[in-house]
């Protein structure tokens, strides 16, 4: 199948400033996408260049077939109408209502202002704001305002919906409930979604994928799993995923050595598990077959997309407690021992 | 107060009202398009001219920094032109206007100046024609701002309309000048002044309910 978006060697720059550096990759029919980066990585520049507001110098964006590049702008006039867009800041008009939010797009489209109220109606059942049409944004919550946004950015049946840091002015609260939104119109609609953000917190929730700009550079395009297996040597991973995985508590850091001390002792391990390995009643087998005592220090298993996923800080005890790390270090997907400590510390 | 003294005062309020309402609605009809002109050739705007945008801000200045009462004189010719004649209430309309277009395109430059350029982009991501943009966003956004530049010009052209008499269009200031304070009539002095303030509260209050109205 072709893809729905496909970046092939995207550069541009500002003056002297390279903003996006040969950027490629494409993005299926239904796949949520997170696009991820530190600030001045270049996500905003690339959000510019896929929503054809801004033109990359170089290379080709193909938007279900068509090479936004090359386009005339009387053209891409057109082509925007099909790309949804969703920003941080909302981006409501206060001079209108709700409903006169959402219909701004079907009434660029030149939709009959019959069919707008249906649609109207319709979106507003779908993010969950039933009976909002006469309000103005003023009147609303960050989160509301944010599902007006959503609803706005769908109006126009769109091919492609990009988020631009939906949630990062939002509450935690509203947070998930915009995130579960996203994902329940991806599943319903199977709309393809770019989500760009500077939190990995937001990209675990839901994506599926995660593409890492760094400095103008795609550097990384996998799984969260893929990271948390693989990232250990790469500081730019390590630093997006800082903000998720559980920390080792410094009570503990500051009594932890390399080597096991002499007396009874306890190995700090930081344990990586997914699909049906986080499931598992490992912690039982762990006793039953090393007789080791295993505790959750830190972390614990979460969802990712679809499945579960584990990330954890465990201590383990026993006299056995090598067989019980070479155990795991072959089920689960990365084991790494932190190091030891005194027992009771 | 005698009734020939109340007879002047309302006829030349009534010549005010009528300089006044009539210059503004002029000035807000070509000074906002002037406005959206320099907005839109500006450094960040739909259609990037600047060298448009800043000859037509020189202009706009050079205006401004004319004086009223000598624009008035100096626009005798052009005031005769358009009017057909140089004297009287409806030729004092042509030089107030002049002056107004520019004075109201500042003002209304800087209510569409406030206008968050994100939701510019929004729109325009949206597929929105620039067209849609200047109607849909800048002007129904600014509207609340652009209704108190509308009130503001207002009542810059009831102190403009004061020097009016100088080409015999009558009015109130004309009246406290010549009946007020060249044959010390303090009754019309006082009156005039009575009935300015309470003309330019009036415009105050309405023009503010307005823009809160609007500003949702």
């Amino acid at each position: 199948m072709n893809p729905i978006l496909d970046i092939q060697h995207v550069t541009h720059s500002f003056g002297q400033h390279t903003a996006l550096q040969d950027i490629s990759f494409s993005v299926k029919q239904g796949e949520v996408v997170g696009l991820i980066g530190r600030s001045g990585a270049g996500k905003s520049t690339l959000l510019r260049c896929l929503c054809a507001l801004e033109r990359p110098q170089q290379g080709h964006i193909l938007l279900d077939g068509v090479d936004l590049t090359t386009q005339p702008e009387r053209q891409l006039v057109r082509i925007r109408r099909k790309i949804g867009l969703v920003f941080q800041h909302f981006n409501l008009l206060t001079s209108r209502t709700v409903a006169g939010n959402i219909a701004l797009p079907l009434q660029i489209a030149g939709c009959p202002r019959r069919e707008q109220a249906d649609r109207i109606a319709e979106l507003l059942e779908l993010v969950g704001l039933k009976g909002f049409e006469k309000k103005y944004p003023s009147q609303l919550s960050g989160g509301q305002k944010q599902r007006v946004g959503i609803a706005r950015a769908l109006a126009a049946n769109p091919t492609l919906l990009l988020c631009d840091e939906a949630t990062s002015a939002l509450d935690p609260e509203s947070t998930s409930s915009i995130l579960s939104l996203l994902a329940d119109i991806n599943r319903k609609l199977g709309l393809t979604i770019v989500l760009i953000t500077h939190e990995m917190d937001v990209v675990r929730r839901f994506a599926q994928r995660i593409l890492v700009l760094d400095h103008g550079r795609l550097v990384e395009d996998g799984t969260l799993l893929d990271f948390l297996r693989d990232g250990q040597n790469n500081r730019t991973l390590q630093t997006l995923l800082a903000d998720i995985r559980p920390s080792l508590p410094a009570f503990l850091a500051r009594t932890m050595a390399a080597t096991p001390s002499a007396g009874p002792h306890r190995a700090i391990v930081r344990l990586v598990l997914s699909g049906t390995d986080a499931s598992e009643p490992l912690f039982s087998a762990l006793h039953e077959r090393f007789g080791v005592q295993t505790a959750l220090l830190q972390g614990g298993v979460t969802t990712v997309g679809d499945h579960l996923s584990g990330d954890m800080i465990l201590s383990l005890e026993g006299d056995r407690t090598e067989q019980a790390l070479g155990h795991l270090r072959t089920a689960a997907q990365n084991m790494e021992v932190l190091g030891y400590v005194p027992s009771h510390s | 107060m005698s009734p020939l003294i109340l007879k002047l005062i309302l006829h030349s309020t009534w010549q005010t009202l009528e300089m006044v309402v009539a210059s503004t609605a002029l000035s807000v009809l070509l000074g906002l398009p002037l406005a959206l002109f320099m907005i839109a050739t500006g450094p960040q705007g739909l259609y990037r001219l600047p060298f448009a945008a800043r000859l037509m801000g020189m202009v706009v200045d050079a205006v401004r920094a004319v004086p009223f009462i000598i624009l008035l004189v100096l626009l005798i010719p052009v005031t005769r032109f358009i009017a057909g004649t140089s004297l009287g209430t409806e030729a004092a309309i042509v030089p107030l206007s002049i002056a107004g277009i520019p004075y109201f395109a500042r003002i209304a430059e800087m209510a569409l100046r406030e206008v968050d350029s994100g939701l510019v982009d929004a729109v325009r991501a949206m597929g929105g024609t620039r067209m849609t943009i200047i109607r849909s966003v800048l002007i129904a956004e600014a509207l609340p701002g652009l209704v108190t530049g509308v009130t503001v010009t207002l009542i810059t052209m009831v102190g403009a309309s004061a020097m009016a008499g100088v080409i015999g269009a009558g009015g109130l200031g004309d009246l406290a000048i010549r009946y007020g304070y060249q044959r010390f009539n303090t009754t019309v002095m006082f009156g005039v002044v009575v009935v300015l303030i309470i003309m330019v509260s009036l415009m105050q209050v309405i023009g503010n309910s307005l823009a809160r109205w609007l500003k949702h």
